[in-house]
């Protein structure tokens, strides 16, 4: 008993350090003032962000999983008889081949093409984002991305709920899976009880108990 | 009707005569205990990579342009329920290693691969194998960031041979990287070989390894808590429904555990870096295999010669092959051998701190510790012989040979 005992706690702990937190390797914390978190965090938001995006950002980065391109790309009338025939949200190929010319004048001001933000928020999280559009140069140095909102946190915040709009499910969605999940979850528990149960009367039955 | 139907069919195929004899006739164990369903559990984990897959191949495009946005916007938004095939391919390829690890130590502990389950052990240690190589090829195909400069890392790991003093002169290593990649660099060759090698050639190998693992389970039976062969003809009990109902209930156990990840903690299986597509002239910080080639990253990475890393972390592999014939004790099961039982532990926590020193940044003590722990993992394979003759000493003592 002692030793079964001993291996399950050696297990638990070691699958909870590798798979849910691991206290030993490095990770960078991000702070966010309460307000602006709760912003960020908010779906409503997401809408004003879009509008805050295409002002301040969307000059040079794209959003292409909410078919958003640069705003040069976007005038080029193209754009819309390429969408027309590959969807509104354009093969990376297409795009790159089409609009290299574009690209390519972005990439000569900025040393590289501005990235794509359609997952950013899930690559990055909302701390680091929020940190990183108001000030540049602190958190990642010798960056080439201008500190166009420094002074300016509150549609900071916006612009970072709007890319977490883009990278995740829609709130209905969201509410849609948890409910799945917990059915799911119940379903197997309950199955388990009562094969339990079921094996009970029948060993019983057999006279194997 | 279907009464008729099935009676029909059954006259023909004799199915319920299977059943009868390799189901209820089939005695085991009657204090069989809760390791012994990682099997079964294993089973369906392989399963559910086979169903889910099937319908990931759909959608998924193996084109280094394309893969990365089939995957996160075709996959994971466009496509009604595919997010969820995708989280349950993703949680279950951890859950099937981690189910794999657990039936692997519980082999160990409880010494099922003594004679004459020696090739049980052996075709069991195949699939493990095999194993590894799937869930690596299959990284590489959402091409993120990780993908990308795992897969860097893991196609450099056999160079380190030319580091050897004579025969690296002869640059095997850079041939296998080389053929491994399909090129000098990563590209659109290595995805679709990788493709190929995941979705059909490995999965085969593993299925028919898996049914011949079987078989051989079948052949000599199951062993017992307690290392005591059980006389078929008078002990043990029918296989179904004694067992069949006791590991499904823990298998029903098992899937809400696994529902629970799919549905509500994804973070560590949908890593946050490989959102980020695969870019080559980015390199990320800090660049580490899954969890479940740590142990054998971090012996490789703690030894300061390259080569001699490889060497060892080979030989760890070989050790595990060869762990049948290390092992040749009278007593099984690790309830009999407080000995065998002592080094047990050494190996479960040499294991479990090399996979966690792996996920930490490589500095000096982290290299000591993985030095130390390497040593551990390592002497619990070669104390075997010794408990064995010592064994054997305790075994003659109370007259067992002459029985």
């Amino acid at each position: 008993m002692i030793r079964a005992i001993l291996l399950t706690v050696l297990v638990v702990v070691f699958f909870y350090i590798v798979w849910i937190n691991n206290i030993f390797a490095p990770h960078a914390e991000y702070e966010i003032p309460e307000e602006h978190e709760k912003i960020i965090m908010d779906v409503k938001y997401a809408k004003e962000g879009r509008e805050l995006f295409i002002q301040n950002c969307a000059a040079c980065h794209s959003v292409r999983y909410d078919s958003l391109y640069p705003s040069s790309i976007q005038a080029n009338p193209i754009l819309q008889s390429l969408q027309e025939k590959y969807g509104k949200v354009l093969p990376n190929d297409i795009y790159q081949a089409v609009f290299a010319n574009d690209l390519n004048t972005l990439k000569e001001s900025f040393g590289k093409v501005p990235p794509d933000l359609s997952t950013s928020y899930l690559v990055k999280g909302p701390g680091y984002l929020y940190n990183f559009i108001l000030k540049p140069q602190e958190i990642l140095p010798g960056t080439t991305m201008p500190p166009v909102m420094t002074g300016r946190p509150e549609e900071t915040a916006k612009i970072v709920a709007y890319l977490k709009s883009v990278a995740e499910p829609p709130p209905e969605e969201k509410s849609k899976r948890k409910v799945m999940g917990v059915v799911t979850i119940g379903y197997f528990i309950v199955m388990g009880v009562l094969i339990w149960l079921w094996r009970d009367r029948i060993l019983k039955r057999i006279g194997l108990h | 009707m279907f009464g008729r139907i099935g009676r029909w069919f059954n006259d023909r195929s004799k199915l319920s005569d299977l059943w009868q004899s390799q189901m209820v006739e089939y005695k085991v164990p009657k204090n069989l205990t809760f390791p012994y369903a990682f099997g079964v559990m294993a089973l369906i984990a392989f399963l559910i990579q086979v169903i889910s897959g099937i319908f990931l191949t759909m959608y998924y495009e193996p084109n280094i342009h394309r893969a990365f946005d089939s995957v996160n916007y075709t996959i994971m938004k466009e496509v009604p329920f595919m997010w969820l095939l995708r989280q349950v391919h993703a949680a279950g390829a951890n859950f099937f290693l981690a189910v794999v690890y657990l039936h692997i130590f519980t082999g160990i502990y409880y010494n099922a691969y003594k004679k004459p389950r020696e090739l049980t052990w052996i075709v069991g240690f195949f699939i493990y194998f095999v194993l590894l190589m799937t869930a690596l090829s299959g990284y590489l195909l959402p091409w993120g960031q990780l993908s990308y400069w795992g897969m860097v890392v893991t196609t450099e790991i056999p160079t380190s041979i030319d580091s050897a003093p004579i025969i690296g002169k002869l640059k095997i290593g850079e041939t296998i990287s080389i053929w491994m990649k399909g090129g000098y660099e990563l590209g659109q060759i290595t995805l679709g070989r990788f493709y190929g090698l995941h979705i059909w050639l490995l999965p085969l190998i593993l299925l028919s390894l898996v049914g011949f693992h079987f078989y051989l389970v079948r052949a000599h039976g199951i062993t017992s808590p307690d290392g005591r062969e059980i006389d078929k003809k008078k002990e043990g009990v029918p296989f179904h429904p004694y067992i069949t109902l006791k590991e499904g209930a823990y298998l029903m156990g098992y899937l809400a555990v696994f529902f629970f990840f799919v549905f509500f903690y994804m973070k560590h299986f949908l890593p946050a870096d490989n959102y980020d597509p695969a870019d080559p002239f980015k390199t990320p910080a800090h660049i580490a295999p899954e969890w479940y080639l740590l142990a054998f990253y971090t012996m490789f990475r703690s030894i300061p010669d390259k080569f001699l890393g490889f060497v060892v972390f080979n030989l760890a592999l070989l050790l595990l092959l060869i762990l049948p014939f290390l092992d040749f004790s009278p007593l099984r099961s690790a309830r009999n051998r407080p000995l065998f039982f002592i080094m047990f532990i050494v190996l479960v926590i040499s294991s479990m701190a090399l996979t966690i020193l792996g996920t930490m940044p490589p500095t000096p003590t982290n290299a000591l510790l993985g030095l130390i722990f390497t040593l551990g993992f390592l002497s619990f394979f070669l104390a075997l012989p010794i408990i064995s003759l010592i064994e054997w000493g305790w075994y003659k003592a109370k007259g067992g040979d002459r029985q």
